[in-house]
This record gives structure tokens, C-alpha cells and sequence, in this order.
């Protein structure tokens, strides 16, 4: 990437160069250090594009020069670069020579393209490396106070010249976040001093690293915030701003896909109100509010994809507690069978139990159903003027199993009787008022008024009911005859 | 489960309120053809009581709160040509919304196929709405189950 950017600002030039080429002019003294601070020390501020179309000539010239020695031979000037990493080094020399390329011709760097890197490049041949070098160029270095613009062109170019492009300088040194940021910036971070050595020549260098970091942790965030936005800087350093922005859209562009996917990634928690990764709640409004979690779709179908999983995923916890056995049973398949099973076994149970229900004898359903009818009518009677009665209508709907009205009126009086709702159930009530056996239509008027009888009253109303109902039955039926 | 505030509503009323009406059914069943000559088949009156059964059951489960409980009374009510009461015009998901809102796993989707057969009234549902009328379903009939296995033990001859 590093070495993209440079090949960017090394290919115009040459191509410019092959264009305009003239004669060259002291090519020779390009490569001397010396002879490029007094240069540089002249050279208007970089901003100048029309600097580059009128010394262009020139600077093709030097250009041409420059990149030969850079080709030909490690310069001498490779033991002032005693810092950085291997990479930078390399990367930085060229800077270097690209630099001082450009300050010796006046700006040529002022164009607007990828040549605003070897602008900022140009102008800092020296304080590109490591604090060593920058002891040595503390002389040279001084010169540059001249020009504002050079401080920031150095503190961008420190970044460059590092091995990594993450995050630009504000040219802005005494920035103090206490954060380090762990990309590799050690190297960017030394070269800090330089800028500062041009502020104020006596700051410490161990200062530099964490703020620098700090510094561009947060201009990262900053960047990631909002994309390529201009972030006024927060040290009082005069800067052109129009070569600093141009060059943090150039390290924006530049960024590596890392830093864009992790801005990617934020951004998109940003979108969705703030970055959480929590479920998504959901407030009681008519709108689901659906928030995208780190690292997924945000697309709306894929929204509301995963909304409709959550609910049938739900959904199928309630149903595992209500299917007996399922709790060993994982995954959504499996625990679709086993419900399936479940609803299966239950319908052929139903099923079963209405034919086991047909083929009891149609007489003695009739007659229990009956009977159990009744008998929760009955519950409720707590004495025996209700038992009574209910002999009495006994007897009579033996006789009168058609007579509907008769009883009727009778089971209405009972009705009355056995208003309250039942809750409770006596056995002996239970015993008794099994007896009692009312019409069918009666049932459900009597039925209607109260409360059923739960599944162990049942249970005891119809074992009483059985119980009983041999007797009553000859009772009745002995009444029968009688009557 | 009482104590557990679920969202999905799920409840189901108390066993006698099944008993009750399933009972009432039966002795409609009764009225019905008490007075006729029993030469039904046994086929007929299983049959006969099992619808019995479905019925009582949508209707002590709350008919027309639940779409499973609605649909059986209107197959039963068009059986029996019977002048359906709860006569709802309700909306009918199309096959193509349904394809459209239920672009989930085919895995789910075959077991929710399979569901939607057994549960009555499921083939116009989504796959969730699908699994709340099954908890409900299931309940019920569970409930009913109940009820008729006492029934029958309590009928059966000693």
C-alpha cells in the first residue's frame, strides 16, 4: 500500500519528465543534502500548483536524477534513515529524495493528484526518521519553522514514511489522548519529533507516542464517524488546511481494507443507533424496531428475516415445554417432528377414546351422561331437602323420560336450589345425587349454571356413580313397575 | 406456567369447562338419534362422537378466538349443512403471500407443512402464528383427552 502511494507519485513525474524533459541542470547536487535545505529554506509553501506546470522543466530534470541515484545505489544518506521499520526505510528514502526533489524546484507538488503525498514528502527529507536523524537535522530542521506549511507536510509525511497509513497526523503534536493504538505506529510516532522539535525544539520524544497514537485513534474514529471529514485540528499549528485535507482524503483513500471494514462495521452499528449488539427490543408501538447486530446484513429483507426466525424460535421454546420429552431433542427440525408426533398421538387417542366411548353401552352412557350432568347440578346442594327433590325427580323422569315440561319445571325449582356455583364436592352428596337423574334437556339448562367438576371429581362422581348405579337402577326401575 | 408472563396467550380453560361441553354434545348427539332404532354402525357412532368430540373442544376452548377452533366448527357446521353461526369472512393468506413472507429453511418448511395438515384451520398461517394455534391446539386437546379417558373409565362396565 505504502508502496503504491509512491509508486502513484513516482510514475506522473516520469511521465512528465519523458514530456519536458530538457537538459538536465545540476543533477549531481540534488543528491546533497546541504544544497537542498538552502532550497528548501527558499521554496515557496507547496500549495502552489502553478509552481509545478512553470518548474517543471527543472524538476523533471531533478527528478530524473534523483530516481536514478535512488536506483543506482543506497545513498549514503541511508545511515541518516536509522530508524523505522525495514519497510518505511526503503519507502522513506524515496520520499526523501522525492522531496527534496521537489522543494529544490519550488513546489512541485502542488498539483492535486497523488502528488500531494510527495508534496508533503518534498518537503521533509529530514524529519522523516527516527530521533537520531532528526539530532542531525535539528540545523536543517530549523530552517523549516520558516515555512508553517512544512510542519504539516512533516507530520503528514512522518505518517507516511511509517510502515503503516492508518490515520494521519494532525500535524497537531501536543495532542494528549493517553490511548496507543496497536497498530504498528512506533515509527510514525518517532517521527513526531521532529514536528515538534520544529514547534518547540525541546520536547521530549517519549511524549510523542502516546499522544500521537492517541491522536490518531481518534482521528480514525473521527474519520470512521463521518467518512473524509475535515476535523479541525486540535493544535493551534498553522496549517494549509487545503493540503491537509487533500491529504487525509488521500489516507482516507489510501486506508487499508482492514480500517475500512472495522469503519464498515462501525458505521453500521452507527446507522442503527448506536453500535449494540444486543437483541432487539421491542417497544410496544405498532413498528418492530429491528436492530442490525455487528457484523450482519443490514438489508431490510434480511432485517425482517431474522425478526421472523426470533419469533418462530420463541415460539418453539413454548412449544418444547408443552411436548413431553422434547427438552433433549435440539434443533429446529427435530423438534418439529416431535411436536408433529405429539399432535399426532394425541388425535389418535381422541379417536380411540370416542370409539371405547361408542361401544360402552348406549343405554349406560345415556344414562351416566346423565347422571354426571346431573350430578354437578347437584353438588351444590349441601342438605338433604335438595336429595329429596331430587328422588323425587328421579322417580318422575324415570316415568316421564319424554315429559319433558313436567320435570322441567321441577329441575327449575331444583335449579333455584342449587343456584350457587359449585366449587367444591361432596361425596355423599356426590353418592346421593347420582341418583338423581333429571331429563337430558334439563342437563344442560342445570349444567349451564355451574362450574364443572375438575378431573378427580369426575373421577369420584362417576366411581360413585358406578357404584351406586346398580341399585338405582333396580330402584328406578323397580319404581318403574311400581308406578 | 401460570406464574410466567408469556406474551403468546396460550391459556386454556379448566377441565370441567371441556367436560361440560363435551357432555352437552354427546347428549345432543343422544337427542338426536336416541329415539331412532340404534342400527348404526359402530363406525358412524365413533364417528359421530369424535366429531362430537372436535366440537366441544373448539367450543370450550373458545370458538371463535382461535383459528383452529373456527375452522373445525365451520367443517363440522358444512358437514352437517348445518347453518354455520360463526360465519367470518376471515382473510385468507394466498399461497403467494405466504411464499413470499416464508422464505425461511426448507427444512422448517416441510415440518410446518406437515403441522399445517394435522392442525385444523392451518393452512392459511405463517410459520409463527402457525406454532401458537399448535401450542394452543395442543393443550386442548390434551384437555379432551382427559376428560374423555375419565369418561370412559368411569362408563366402562366393572
Amino acid at each position: 500500500m505504502d508502496n503504491e502511494l509512491f509508486m502513484n507519485t513516482e510514475l506522473p513525474p516520469p511521465s512528465e519528465m519523458a514530456m519536458h524533459f530538457e537538459q538536465p541542470s545540476s543533477s549531481s547536487a540534488m543528491l546533497n543534502w546541504g544544497l537542498m535545505d538552502p532550497n528548501l529554506a527558499r521554496n515557496s509553501p507547496p500549495q502552489d500548483c502553478f509552481m509545478w506546470e512553470k518548474s517543471t522543466e527543472q524538476q523533471q530534470s531533478i527528478f530524473d536524477s534523483a530516481l536514478s541515484s535512488l536506483v543506482s545505489s543506497p545513498t549514503p544518506s541511508n545511515s541518516n534513515f536509522s530508524g523505522g521499520g525495514g519497510d518505511g526505510f526503503i519507502i522513506r528514502e524515496l520520499i526523501g529524495k522525492l522531496g527534496i526533489i521537489g522543494n529544490t524546484s519550488g513546489d512541485i507538488y502542488g498539483a492535486p493528484m497523488n502528488g500531494n503525498v510527495s508534496r508533503s514528502a518534498s518537503c521533509y527529507a529530514t524529519p522523516m526518521s527516527s530521533p537520531p536523524p532528526m539530532m542531525n537535522r535539528t540545523a536543517p530542521l530549523t530552517e523549516f519553522s520558516g515555512d508553517p506549511g512544512f510542519a504539516e507536510r512533516a507530520a503528514k509525511f512522518s505518517c507516511f514514511g511509517s510502515r503503516s497509513f492508518n490515520g494521519r497526523t494532525n500535524s497537531g503534536i501536543p495532542v494528549n489522548n493517553g490511548k496507543i493504538v496497536n497498530s504498528g505506529k512506533l515509527t510514525r510516532v518517532s517521527s513526531t519529533p521532529a514536528l515538534k522539535a520544529l514547534a518547540s525544539p525541546m520536547i521530549p520524544a517519549g511524549d510523542s507516542p502516546p499522544k500521537l497514537p492517541g491522536e490518531f485513534s481518534r482521528k480514525r474514529k473521527s474519520v470512521s464517524k463521518g467518512k473524509s471529514k475535515d476535523n479541525p485540528l486540535p493544535v493551534a499549528s498553522p496549517s494549509p488546511s487545503f493540503s491537509k485535507t487533500a491529504e487525509r482524503k488521500e489516507v482516507s483513500e489510501e486506508k487499508g481494507g482492514k480500517r475500512r471494514r472495522e469503519d464498515e462495521g462501525e458505521e453500521e452499528e452507527g446507522n442503527n443507533k448506536g453500535g449494540n449488539d444486543t437483541k432487539p427490543p421491542e417497544p410496544p408501538k405498532d413498528y418492530i424496531h429491528v436492530r442490525a447486530r455487528r457484523g450482519q446484513a443490514t438489508d431490510s429483507h434480511s432485517l425482517a428475516e431474522r425478526v421472523r426466525r426470533e419469533k418462530i424460535g420463541e415460539r418453539m421454546k413454548l412449544l418444547q415445554d408443552l411436548v413431553p420429552g422434547c427438552n433433549k431433542v435440539t434443533g429446529k427440525a427435530l423438534m418439529l417432528d416431535e411436536i408433529i408426533n405429539y399432535v399426532q398421538s394425541l388425535q389418535r387417542q381422541v379417536e380411540f377414546l370416542s370409539m371405547k366411548l361408542s361401544s360402552v353401552n348406549d343405554t349406560r352412557l345415556e344414562f351416566n351422561v346423565d347422571a354426571l350432568v346431573s350430578k354437578d347440578a347437584m353438588i351444590s346442594s349441601s342438605g338433604s331437602r335438595v336429595h329429596e327433590s331430587g328422588l323425587q325427580l328421579e322417580s318422575l323422569s324415570h316415568h316421564n323420560y319424554n315429559n319433558n315440561s313436567q320435570l322441567h319445571t321441577n329441575v327449575s325449582s331444583n335449579n333455584m336450589m342449587l343456584h350457587s356455583p359449585m366449587k367444591s364436592l361432596e361425596p355423599s352428596a356426590l353418592a346421593r345425587g347420582f341418583t338423581h337423574l333429571p331429563t337430558l334437556t334439563q342437563f344442560t339448562d342445570t349444567i349451564s349454571q355451574y362450574q364443572m367438576f375438575s378431573e378427580e371429581d369426575l373421577q369420584s362422581i362417576v366411581g360413585m356413580g358406578v357404584a351406586h348405579n346398580p341399585n338405582h337402577e333396580s330402584q328406578s326401575q323397580n319404581m318403574k313397575i311400581e308406578l | 406456567m401460570a406464574s410466567a408472563y408469556n406474551p403468546i396467550y396460550t391459556d386454556v380453560p379448566e377441565k370441567d369447562v371441556f367436560a361440560l361441553h363435551f357432555l352437552q354434545t354427546l347428549s345432543n348427539l343422544r337427542t338426536q338419534n336416541s329415539f331412532s332404532s340404534p342400527d348404526n354402525k359402530t363406525s358412524d357412532r365413533v364417528k359421530k362422537i369424535k366429531k362430537a368430540a372436535y366440537v366441544s373442544m373448539a367450543r370450550a376452548a373458545g370458538a371463535t378466538n382461535r383459528l383452529w377452533s373456527r375452522s373445525l366448527l365451520h367443517q363440522a357446521a358444512k358437514r352437517n349443512n348445518k347453518n354455520v353461526r360463526f360465519l367470518r369472512r376471515k382473510r385468507r393468506v394466498t399461497w403467494l403471500m405466504r411464499r413470499r413472507s416464508n422464505r425461511g429453511d426448507p427444512i422448517e418448511d416441510v415440518a410446518a407443512e406437515r403441522l399445517r395438515n394435522l392442525v385444523p384451520g392451518g393452512g392459511g398461517m405463517e410459520t409463527s402464528k402457525l406454532m401458537e394455534e399448535t401450542a394452543h391446539y395442543i393443550k386442548c386437546l390434551s384437555m379432551q383427552v382427559k376428560v374423555m379417558q375419565c369418561l370412559v373409565d368411569g362408563l366402562s362396565p366393572k
